[in-house]
């Protein structure tokens, strides 16, 4: 299984702050239109992207038992 | 001089020898809101050699809670906030060069002010300057400092050109402008706790202890008790447009037009015109009066009271257009005063 962590205004948009589900095989692109479209998320699109605190690209392939994390980068300042 | 640094030139990674240093640096500060206050003012009584402050917008009320800088007579005054943060800053270490900028930092003003400096300190609201940042870090190898905050939450990036991977190898897809600003206002601590660590980074570079620079994406949430690093070394793209073999710079591209810009989280569109002009405000403001329109003003700008929106205009030429989000709208306002 995986864990899925959401950060700032994606937690609020997914309703909570981790999910767990079996997203192994997948790559991140997939992942995220998965996720996006299970729980209704529209923003999940530009959000950085880390699998086990490590940058990962759209195209890398999430393993078993692998943390991801999403973060959305805001424009604050 | 020796006593006002002593308690930093204590710190063993500064000392005497890297208190010189910081002395003889420039740093360009892009943005003088509410992490340009901050990190302007850690810069300031840091002692740096010569600090250039670049912002486009004036002080409002909605500004006093977090921006540390300002107070509620520039409020009244409606100070630009680079030309109040200039008067403040001067009054706290005179020995500092300060320069205020009052303008849009467009790619032209920034390939400009650029000459000299040692470091870019992001304070800017928006990922299209962040962008054009990005890209005059890398053509003139220069090092820059990525933070921003919305809510509690809060991110910072350093990007050394040469050495770590850039926003844009980061980020693929720019976001979109108002994405965030508009949903979770922002609390203070949030913003002094993106300084923290914008500044902490910019006075390793100054005293240039390359070793000790984060390498990490770093993002926390201060009310969600949340702080992650997220290692970035394998996000260097060689194929990246702004840091890779073939770059082309592509933020750094100016279309000749005129333009209009959604400021993020308000109700307001800014105007830009295509060159820079050095318009005649108290003609203007004659021009006004005899319009019958309210308004109001100073040196560097003036504030017209229109049917449901109000304008400000600078003396460079550009407005902002208070009370609208319709680009086409604020182009046509703009028009029928100056055009
Ligand atoms: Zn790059």
């Amino acid at each position: 299984m995986n864990k899925l962590l959401f950060f700032a205004h994606l937690k609020d948009e997914a309703g909570k702050e981790s999910i767990t589900i079996d997203a192994a095989g997948k790559n991140v692109a997939e992942l995220k239109a998965f996720v996006a479209e299970q729980h209704g998320m529209t923003k999940l699109d530009s959000a950085m992207t880390a699998i086990n605190e490590e940058f990962a690209e759209d195209s890398d392939i999430i393993q078993e038992g692998d943390t991801i994390a999403f973060i959305p980068p805001v424009s604050g300042g | 001089m020796t006593e006002r640094y002593s308690r930093q030139t204590l710190f063993p990674p500064i000392g005497q020898a890297g208190q010189e240093k910081i002395g003889m640096k420039h740093v360009l500060m892009i943005g003088a809101g509410a992490l340009g206050s901050g990190n302007a003012e850690v810069m300031v009584r840091a002692g740096v050699g010569k600090l250039t402050i670049v912002d486009r917008d004036y002080i409002e009320e909605s500004n006093l809670q977090r921006q540390q800088l300002y107070t509620e007579e520039d409020v009244y005054e409606k100070l630009p906030k680079a030309a109040a943060a200039e008067k403040r800053l001067r009054a706290i270490n005179s020995n500092v060069t300060i320069r205020a900028v009052i303008a849009d930092a467009t790619p032209d003003l920034l390939d400009e002010l650029v000459q000299d400096v040692d470091l870019i300190l992001d304070s800017t609201d928006n990922f299209e300057t962040r962008m054009a940042i990005n890209d005059i870090s890398q053509k003139h190898h220069i090092p820059w400092i990525y933070g921003a905050c919305v809510g509690s939450f809060g991110m910072s990036l350093t990007i050394i050109p040469g050495k770590t991977p850039c926003l844009h190898c980061l980020l693929k897809k720019i976001p979109i402008q108002g994405m965030t600003c508009d949903t979770g206002g922002i609390i203070a601590p949030a913003v002094q706790m993106v300084i923290a660590h914008q500044a902490a980074e910019a006075l390793k570079i100054l005293v240039e202890d390359w070793d000790a620079v984060r390498t990490t994406f770093t993002s926390f949430d201060l009310w969600r008790n949340q702080y992650t690093n997220i290692k970035i070394t394998k996000a260097k793209d060689e194929g990246c447009l702004s840091c890779g073999e073939a770059r082309t710079y592509p933020f750094l591209q100016n279309e000749n037009l005129m333009k209009t810009t959604v400021l993020c989280g308000r109700d307001t569109v800014q105007v830009r015109p295509p060159t820079k002009q050095n318009l005649d405000l108290s003609h203007l403001s004659k021009q006004m009066q005899l319009l019958g329109y309210p308004m109001k003003g100073n040196p560097y700008l003036l504030s017209v009271d229109m049917e449901s929106q109000r304008i400000v205009i600078f003396n460079d030429g550009r407005a902002l257009i208070h009370g609208t989000k319709d680009l086409a709208q604020a182009k046509a306002i703009y028009n029928r005063l100056l055009g």
